[in-house]
């Protein structure tokens, strides 16, 4: 079975400052593949460049190849559009449509990009997407109430059902738990270990506990080259590299 | 001791500020009191709707045909300026790296500060003169010329007030750039893009001089179509207010009664959007 992501050879620059150096990954299929490494190590950016979100920043330059169903995802016929539709992304600050009811939330992408034929089909792929973000008993009877009403901790499964609505095959986390408390942040990484089975999962994370906690595969990045690679148990018992043992010890980050 | 006449030059220093500040005030006090102790009686339903006055003789007569004027320009040069001032801030605020943005937005600052009285001449040289007749179009075009940068830069600023992870989010959905800012961000910026729009019309119902040169003036007929002449409410008051007819002074009046009131309304208005926003 191929990779569900490959990346070749990927340099990034911001003006002259170079934040990803020859970094090449691969990641299988349906697993959860944590990236990660201290902050500023390029992690984010790594993870914006797989979805082309990095072309809203003018400043940002990618050479190399990133691939997708054998397609580069970098070369000029491809549609920026149809490259994002094969993601669904949750970013680090819970950011729902604050001006938009909870239903809208999920509903816009589905509704706007044609997933659906009618309202029902609509409705019925909104109760899914909520329900497998494990919000839908929360919210099933203030759907209509706008998004700004939720905890922190809602807002950001909303967002990952907002994601899932897009029936993407590949989800993007970057660092989806930073900005919650440690309840909220277990409900996630719970709902991260549900979702593996059916998506595969590419979460930037800077803390190593939860990476381990979470991910089959881990990939270090430090200063923008790529430190270290492999199976997580692998990499986080036997570390090849002296930098990845001390940063998995806590002594680095 | 020092410490004591430090206190009482702050002390006096404070108070000279506070009277400055309360001064600067009093001219707009002044103005409320004056047109609205002139002009507030004359505001009936009719006054609204009536030819004016013949200037000597019974009868009290209106304002209509310049009202009528008033919202025909104004509703055109928005629709105008609105599109294309819309689009330029939208282009602002998104490609702000670009150098046709850096420049654009140099020449809108600079078009702010445009004498008006010469976008009306530049209106008269382009649309007035080769069609030998004064018209609505030339005088909604100059007013639209007038409004482009307030609403242009105004969309510019409701667009860069969007958060960045809110953009982030709505390019994430897999949408073209155009469903993006359009269908989802809009939404985001709406209180500015209204705000911006508004103060558009505020400007465009207040501003005599781009008419001056562009629609002459009619003074007892409605509307005679888009390349006829047509009135407004300021041009009204200048003409009426240099007539030598009592008579028609009190229309002036009346008049300015009507214009400040549209223009205060529209003020409140957009304090309020304004206000819907912070909570």
């Amino acid at each position: 079975m191929s990779s569900a992501v490959k990346v070749r050879n990927l340099n990034i620059w911001y003006g002259d400052k170079q934040v990803i150096k020859n970094v090449s990954i691969e990641v299988p299929r349906n697993v959860v593949y944590a990236i990660m490494g201290p902050s500023g190590c390029g992690k984010s950016t790594l993870l914006r460049a797989m979805n082309r979100l990095l072309d809203l920043n003018p400043h940002a330059r990618v050479e190399g190849e990133i691939i997708i169903d054998d397609i580069n995802i970098y070369d000029d016929k491809v549609d920026v559009a149809w490259v994002r539709r094969q993601f669904g992304m949750v970013f680090q600050l819970p950011n729902p449509f604050p001006h938009l009811s909870i239903y809208e939330n999920v509903a816009m992408g589905p509704r706007l990009n044609g997933l659906v034929k009618d309202k029902s089909q609509l409705d019925e792929l909104v109760k899914e997407s909520l329900e497998k973000a494990y919000l839908w008993d929360e919210v099933k009877n203030d759907l209509k109430k706008p998004a700004s009403m939720l905890s922190g901790g809602q807002q950001q499964r909303l967002c990952i059902a907002r994601a899932l609505a897009l029936k993407p095959r590949i989800i993007l986390m970057d660092e989806p738990t930073a900005n919650l408390d440690p309840v909220a942040s277990s409900k996630i990484e719970e709902l991260l270990l549900q979702l593996k089975g059916e998506y595969t999962i590419i979460i930037v994370t800077h803390n190593p506990q939860q990476a381990a906690r979470v991910s089959n595969y881990v990939a270090f990045l430090y200063m923008g080259e790529l430190i270290e690679v492999g199976e997580t148990s692998t990499v986080f018992i036997r570390p090849k590299n002296a930098l990845t043992e001390k940063y998995v010890l806590g002594r680095i980050g | 001791m020092r410490l004591n006449r430090r206190k009482i030059i702050d002390k006096i220093m404070l108070g000279i500020i506070s009277i400055l500040a309360i001064a600067s005030a009093i001219p707009i006090f002044a103005i409320l009191v004056n047109v609205y102790s002139e002009g507030a009686k004359y505001i009936t339903l009719n006054f609204l709707i009536d030819l004016p006055p013949p200037p000597i003789g019974d009868g009290g007569g209106g304002i209509g045909p310049a009202l009528v004027g008033s919202l025909i320009l104004v509703l055109l040069a928005l629709v105008i300026a609105g599109v294309i001032g819309f689009f330029t801030g939208l282009y602002l605020s998104e490609f702000s790296h670009t150098k046709l943005a850096q420049y654009a937005q140099m020449f809108l600052q600079i078009m702010v500060e445009f004498p008006t009285i010469i976008i009306g001449l530049f209106a008269y040289m382009v649309l007035v003169a080769p069609l030998k007749r004064f018209n609505a179009m030339a005088g909604a075009i100059a007013l639209s010329i007038v409004i482009i940068p307030y609403i242009a830069l105004n969309v510019r600023e409701a667009y860069k007030s969007i958060p960045y992870t809110l953009k982030e989010a709505a390019f994430s959905l897999g949408v073209s750039a155009p469903v993006a800012y359009l269908r989802i961000l809009l939404n985001a910026a709406r209180h500015g893009v209204l705000t911006a729009l508004l103060v558009g019309i505020a400007r465009a119902a207040g501003e005599t001089a781009p008419l001056l040169l562009t629609i002459l003036g009619t003074t007892f007929t409605y509307f005679g179509g888009l390349d006829q002449p047509i009135n407004a409410i300021p041009l009204l008051i200048y003409n009426f207010a240099l007539s030598p007819y009592e008579k028609w002074h009190q229309v002036a009046w009346g008049a300015a009664a009507v214009l400040l009131t549209i223009i205060l309304a529209i003020f409140v208005i957009s304090r309020l959007i304004v206000r819907e926003v912070k909570t």
